[in-house]
Formats: C-alpha cells, structure tokens, sequence
C-alpha cells in the first residue's frame, strides 16, 4: 500500500504532531507514504471562494503530480480531500473543463489525466487496510474510553462525491471502537465545527464550535477525537477562546485519531506532542496508565 | 432599497457553481439545516437564494452576506433540488469578489498563496518540531509554478488592487 | 377469444373493475396476493374531503365481489407464468396454502383466541401483534382464517378447538391454470421508507411514525381501538407534527422520487382533522412545501382544517428532528416563514408523509407479464396521453396507483376501475384492441 503523500499547509504549518502520529502509524500498518515533491496547497474552500478555475488549476496541479507517480493520493486533511476529490471527480466527468485547465498546465508542462484516486486516512484505514488488520495491531486497548468523534464536514459531505454520509460515519466509528474506545452518540454529530470562519469572523467561529462542544458535553463523553485539523484547532483551541469570551470551561481533550490508534497500538505520545494540546489531556493519558 | 435587477439570476446561474438558482423552490430545507443560521440571524440560505431570484443585487454582492457560510455542505446534501444551495455559495462569492467584495482574512491567505504556494505560513515553532523530531525540513512548495498558475487566471489581479 | 378476464390485485380499483365487467356478463378471476381483498383503502379510517367511514364504503363491495356468480376471488394467490396474447392469454396462478379449507372455516376465530404464537400485525403497519392463525383484518373478505407458517410454533391446537375441522395442516400450494382474454394489473402502492433519510429519525424516535401507521391508530378497528396513543409510552400526545414530503420532489440520486406522490398533502388534512376530533384540545401543525388541494372540495377541506379546527399550516420544510431524551418528544427545526428565523418546537408525535412507490412485487409481476415499467418501477402506459390505461402489451390493462401518481384518490382509482372495465369490454366484444 503506497500512496501519494498530500501533507496540505495546515499540517506542516501549525500541527506536525498529527503528522508525526500519522507517520508512526501507517509505518506499522505497511502504509507507505511517498513524498510529494512540490506540491502545492490544495485550493481550500477560501480560495474557492475567490476564483472557480484557478481552484480547479491549483487541485489539479497536485492530481497530476500524483498521476506522475502513479500513486493514489492519500490526504490527512478533510478541506484538502474535500478540494482533491471534487476537482478530480470534476474533471473526469468535464470534457470542457478538463481541456481548459489543461491549457493552463500545459505550461508548466502538466497534463490531467484522471488516473489516480483521491483517499482520506480513514478511507485507508477502513477499505485498503481493513478493520481486520487494525484490530490485530492493536497492543493497549483503551477501556472503554467514552469518545465523541468528529468526523468533520468533509469526510462524508457532499454525499454525491463520497461514499456516504452516514457510511462514511459508521467507517470512523468501527475503527474508534476497534482501538476500545467507545463512539458516543451525540446530536448533530455530522455538524460543522465552525473552523471555516475563523479568522474571517471569529465571533461566529465561535458560536457554531460552542454548538458543537455544547451538544458534546451533554453526552457524556470524556473526549472528542478529530479527523482534520481543522476541527482539531477549532475544538481544541476554540475551548480556549470560547473561556476567554464567555468563561464557560467544557475540559474536553481533543485527540487527532491518529494519535487515538497510536496509544492503541502500544506506541506512547511523547512530551513536546502532548504539550501541543492547548486542552491538556492528562486525563486520558492517566486512563491509559491506570490500566 | 436598490432596484431589482432581472438578470442578477441569471448572472449567477451562468456563473461556475451557480445553475442551483434556476430550480430553487424555496422550500426552507437548507435554512432549518444550517449550523451559522442558527445563531445569525441575517444568514439565511433560502432568503439569500429568494434575495437572487427577486434580483437584489447589491444586497446579496455587497456587505457581509455571502461570507457567513461554513461551506460545510449540509444544506447541499439535503436539499430535493439535488443541492444547489451550498454550491450557488460560491458562485455568489466569487462574483462578490469580482466587486471588490473579500474580506481582509480571505485576501491574507490569496497573498501567502502567491508569494509562498501556501496559504498558511508555518510557524517557527512547527518548524522546529519537524526537523527536531524526525519528519525534515519544511516540504519546499514549487512556488513559481503556482505563480505561473495563478498568473494565468489573472488571479494576482484579484487579490492585489 | 375467451370471454373471462383475470384482475391482478384487490384493491379499490380491481374490486371496481372486476365490478363492472361482472356486472356486463364476463367472467373474472379477482386475483389478490394477500389473504384477503380491500388493499390500502381498507386500511383507512376516513376518506377525505368527505370523512366518510373507508371501510364502510369499501366492504359493501368487497361482499358484493364474494357472492357475485361471475367473479371467483384468488385470494393469498399469485401470478407465476403468462403466455400467449390478446384475446388467448394462458395464465399460471399459485395458491398460496392457507393450511385452512377455505369451503369449511366460519371466520368465528376461536382459533386465534387460543393460538399462541404471534407475529407484527402486517395489515397494522406491524403496530402490536397478531396470532399465527390469524384474520387479516375483522371485515376480510373472504372470510377465513389463514396460518403463517413462519410464526406457526405446529402445537396443534388450533385444529383441536376448531367445530368445523377447517385446519388442514398438510395443505399444498395448488397451481390453477386459467385462460383468459384480457388482463388488468391493480396493485397499488406502497410507502417509501422514511429511514433512508436519517435526519428524521425514522426508525431510531420512537415517536416518529408514517401516515399509514397513523390511519391504523386512528381507526376504530386497528391495534388500539381508535384511540390514539403515542408509541413510546403510550400516552395521548397533545402536540403533533405531519412533515409532509419525505422523499417526495425529492431529485437527489440516491432518493430518485422527483415527483409528487399527489394524495399527500390531501390525506395530511384529513389525518390532522381527524386528530382534532379525537382530541379538540391538541395542536396540530402541518410542515409543507406546497398546499396541493387541487379538485372539488380540497381546498375547501383546507379551508376548513384551518379555521374551523385551528390547524395551523407552517409553509416550511424542516431539516431536521432531534429528540428529548427524558420525554421522547420530537423538537422540530424549520424556518419560521414569517420571522424568517430558524426555530425549534417540541411536539409529541410526528407524522412523516413518505412518498407513495411501486408495491414490492410489482418489478416481478411486470416481467411475468412482458409489461413495461417507468423509471419509477411504476406500470407504463402504451400511450401517457392518449391511451392511459393501456399497457404496453395489448390486451393488458392497468388502472389506479400501480400506474403512478395522478390525482390518485379514492374516487379516481374508481373512475380508472370503471374505464379499464369499459376497455376491456370493448376487447372482448371486438376481438380488437380499442
């Protein structure tokens, strides 16, 4: 299992634990991630937001790279898959599309071909690894750790392009439960987490993550585990900022999933990642000694 | 209250992402969805897509009406008209932004995709981390062909006024 | 060119065409798939605009096509194998064994009084349980009683208690040949299932049901003697919701039912009218898109329902439900369309209205007859304008819901009965497709 490894800019930027977890883990499970040389950002939704075709130039820019080295793409962020699957499922389909923004590569010598496939982490995780596997490497299951997970918008929306909404949800869930956490039910839990907004207009940043850290903590559960770093920085340092507006204190540790399979896989968080959490999350690591 | 302008619908349906506008039927499904409508009262969806049809222009271009959406794609995905509410989104920002109407954010990150190939600068921190612990140097970004690019689909002339 | 006609399916539009071409001398084989005849609208507990008593209109006609000399019902039988054409069709019809001899049982039900299996109550919309032998429903016609072997636990004591010796345990599946001149499919409809589309929690809110689940709690013959209680905790709800369009208009891909399924809107009035006759003091609201109360004496029912029995009429679709854990009551989001704000509202019970699809079963019927279907799975007319009623096979006819969505009501699928019966006449007299 090889793949084209699409790290976007969030992630070296802001969050190298989550890529750290992510490398420690598909070492493990055979994942081989091979570097994309020079690849560009994906063209999240504000770039979208700007201009249609220099998105569809930018995504199809990184697809073609990918396409040069004849691997599928596997991203861990969901704007960045979100970006990459709509512009390839677009332009597979786009004739007109597809030859006009070849016209724009073809100056950067680049040609889109529609040969490879776009794939989150959990797609990976769920379909090319399969949950089987990830059971069987699993060394220090958590106890039953209550964990309300966050799929986030982009892994399963819009539906028409990915698998499934809810499929989508239930491929997350199983693989949380095979580490021995426990997925909580709690409302809404397709919701958006409000990261989009912030830095545009942090005020409603902040209200949409309230709706979602409230909806959260009145299920019960002891964390919340994230898929895109988005959410992660959101729901994590959005605590923060939601105490210094309103006061109000959920104490929820936010845990990237990579980092949840890789204590479940027997390999422990070291000291610099564990500081990263601006919500600490001693007490998860306190459940896990405890055991 | 501007004057109604009857092509303003169909600018938009002619606009990349912006057919959704012609089969509309304002049945308020996207609203009831939406996680930012719920907590502003001045965002919408259904109002704004009505606001199109109806033909107000400089109300839906101009102010803050078409930044407020999370593009988290709910009301796309629930809406019978196979779900054009959340992709006209875009189509209306991007003929905002034609009008000089982006917010300062937005243009921030345009700015550090242009003269970085990213759209977020990584900080000192972050890159110390990596080449600390094992994942290297920051991944170097072909910049020039991301300017090429964005030269091409006058994007630069966009974002730099 | 034989002179007898086999209706497939027993419903209001079969039982009404098997009516007329009786009554013009032709003889007809009313072939049902259930053990007994009456179909959806023996199901309901009102007819709209009219509120008369469904089954006081239907069973009249039911009894009317038992005892009439020119009809033999086929009832718990099936269609298996079609050949020939126009004027000559050889058709292959299964008797599904009721392990009850038809010729002896009484219907008096002792029986089931001492059976002691269940199973979901199927005629219910499976609210509470039947037995194993059990009665359709009290006015089946035929009446006599029928055993499912799936829940049968084979103790016998059925046969031990029964004065007419009717059991008949070893019964087989009996194949009867039959030919015929001209056929007519009459099989109806069945309800999309609402779960498909999780953010109304169909399936996973107790106190969310279907229409059709409504019409059997409201019906003085159903599960609960007409006294409408909700599911959860069985107590009188004072606060309900109908959300109308689920699934209906509906043209994204993986629902696939752009059209309007044209009885809901009207059926959601009467159920709410009825609502409020049981119990004045509750507040009913209907969630839709569009009013369609089109046809004499709809929009004057709608008029009605809203100033007369105060229901209110919200033009907005909600999103989405959520629950109250500790209540099981419903909260509503939609977009108030006054305030134009989104708002939330608790109710006690939601009724979905789901769009109106193909009987299971019709797919297959379709290929036994050589007939073509639409998109929808629905019976394809030969001509949608100018030959309505005609399939694409000559000398098969269809006629009420199993054709699609037209007005669709009651009095419709009559007039459709009635035409189709006048067509196929007109065959048989002819020798000639019309």
């Amino acid at each position: 299992m090889k793949y084209a490894f699409f790290l976007g800019c969030l992630i070296p930027a802001r969050e190298p634990n989550y890529e750290s977890s992510v490398r420690k883990v598909s070492s493990e499970l055979g994942i081989e991630l091979v570097e994309m040389k020079g690849a560009n950002c994906c063209a999240p939704f504000s770039i979208q937001s700007l201009d249609y075709v220099t998105w569809l130039a930018l995504a199809a820019r990184n697809l073609t790279l990918a396409e040069e080295m004849g691997l599928d793409i596997l991203t861990l962020c969901n704007d960045c898959y979100e970006s990459l699957l709509m512009t390839n499922t677009i332009l597979k389909n786009d004739k007109e599309l597809r030859e006009k923004v070849n016209g724009i590569l073809a100056d950067l010598r680049l040609e889109f071909k529609g040969k490879i496939d776009v794939k989150g982490f959990i797609d990976v995780l769920y379909d090319d690894v399969g949950l089987e596997k990830v059971k069987n490497s699993i060394k220090e299951p958590f106890d039953g750790l209550k964990a309300a997970l966050q799929p986030g918008c982009h892994l399963t929306k819009p539906k028409r392009i990915h698998f499934g909404e809810w499929m989508g949800i239930r491929a997350l869930d199983e693989l949380a439960e095979a580490t021995g956490a426990k997925s909580i039910a709690y409302e809404r839990k397709e919701a958006c987490c409000g990261g989009p907004l912030r830095g545009i207009n942090d005020e409603i940043a902040s209200q949409v993550a309230k709706q979602k850290l409230d909806s959260i903590k009145g299920s019960g559960a002891d964390c919340i585990v994230t898929v895109c770093p988005f959410c992660y920085v959101e729901l994590d340092m959005g605590q923060l900022e939601i105490k210094r507006r309103s006061k109000e204190e959920y104490n929820l540790p936010v845990l990237h999933f990579a980092e949840l399979l890789r204590m479940a896989m027997g390999m422990k968080l070291e000291n610099w990642e564990i500081r990263t959490h601006r919500v600490p999350i001693t007490k998860i690591l306190n459940m896990k000694e405890a055991k | 209250m501007s004057s109604l302008d009857a092509d303003f619908m169909h600018d938009v349906a002619n606009t990349p992402r912006g057919r959704g506008i012609l089969t509309c039927i304002q049945c308020g499904r996207c609203t009831s969805s939406c996680s930012v409508a719920r907590v502003v009262e001045d965002h919408n969806p259904r109002k704004l897509m009505e606001m199109i049809i109806l033909g107000l222009r400089r109300e839906v271009l101009h102010g803050p009406l078409p930044w407020y959406c999370l593009s988290c794609f709910t009301c796309l995905d629930r809406c019978p008209q196979n779900g054009d509410v959340g992709e006209t989104m875009f189509a209306i920002r991007n003929l905002a932004v034609k009008e000089g109407n982006t917010p300062r954010a937005i243009v921030d990150q345009a700015q550090n995709l242009f003269g970085t190939g990213r759209v977020v600068v990584p900080t000192r921190m972050a890159l110390i981390q990596r080449e600390r612990y094992g994942m290297g140097k920051e991944p170097a970004v072909d910049v020039e062909a991301v300017q090429k690019i964005l030269r091409k689909t006058s994007f630069d002339k966009l974002i730099y006024r | 060119m034989q002179k007898e006609v086999i209706v497939i399916g027993g419903g209001i539009a079969g039982i009404q065409a098997s009516l007329d071409l009786a009554n013009r001398g032709f003889k007809v084989y009313l072939v049902e798939k259930s053990p007994g005849i009456g179909g959806r609208m023996a199901q309901l507990d009102k007819t709209f605009p009219t509120m008369d008593c469904s089954i006081c209109i239907l069973a009249p006609k039911m009894i009317e096509c038992a005892r009439h000399s020119n009809v033999q019902l086929l009832t718990y039988s099936e269609v298996k194998e079609v050949k020939g054409s126009l004027g000559n069709f050889e058709v292959n019809v299964l008797r599904k064994p009721r392990y009850v001899d038809e010729a002896k049982c009484t219907g008096c039900g002792i029986c089931a009084d001492n059976c002691p299996a269940e199973a979901p109550n199927q005629f219910d919309e499976n609210i509470g349980m039947r037995k194993a032998i059990y009665m359709p429903f009290p006015q089946a016609v035929p009446r006599v009683m029928v055993i499912d072997k799936d829940s049968c636990i084979e103790c016998g004591l059925c046969d031990k208690v029964c004065e007419a010796d009717a059991v008949n345990r070893d019964q087989q599946p009996e194949e009867v040949e039959l030919n015929v001149g001209a056929i007519v499919v009459a099989t109806g409809f069945d309800m999309f299932d609402p779960a498909v589309i999780p953010q109304y929690g169909y399936g996973r809110f107790k106190n969310v049901i279907t229409a059709m689940e409504l019409e059997r709690l409201l019906c003085a013959s159903g599960p609960t003697g007409g006294l409408l209680i909700r599911p959860s905790d069985g107590r009188i709800p004072r606060s309900i919701a109908f959300i109308q369009c689920v699934g209906s208009r509906d043209r994204r891909e993986w629902i696939n039912h752009p059209y309007c399924s044209s009885i809901c809107c009207k059926y959601a009035v009467k159920d709410a009218v009825l609502i409020k006759e049981h119990e004045p003091n509750s507040r009913v609201a209907i969630f839709y898109i569009d009013m369609r109360a089109f046809g004499r004496g709809f929009q004057e029912f709608v008029n009605r329902a809203k100033s007369e029995f105060g229901i209110s009429f919200i033009r907005s679709n909600p999103g989405e439900l959520s629950d109250d854990p500790t209540t099981d009551n419903l909260i509503v989001w939609y977009e108030d369309p006054i305030t134009r704000t989104v708002q939330h509202v608790s109710f006690d019970l939601v009724v979905l209205c789901p769009t109106l699809i193909p009987r299971r079963g019709a797919q297959e019927l379709a290929e036994t007859l050589g007939v073509e279907l639409d998109n929808y799975g629905f019976f394809k007319p030969a001509d949608p304008v100018k030959k309505p009623l005609d399939t694409t096979v000559p000398g098969i006819f269809a006629c009420g819901y199993c054709l699609g969505p037209k007005t669709g009501d009651i009095p419709d699928s009559i007039a459709q009965g009635s035409a189709t019966a006048a067509l196929v006449a007109e065959v048989l007299a002819t020798q000639e497709v019309p």
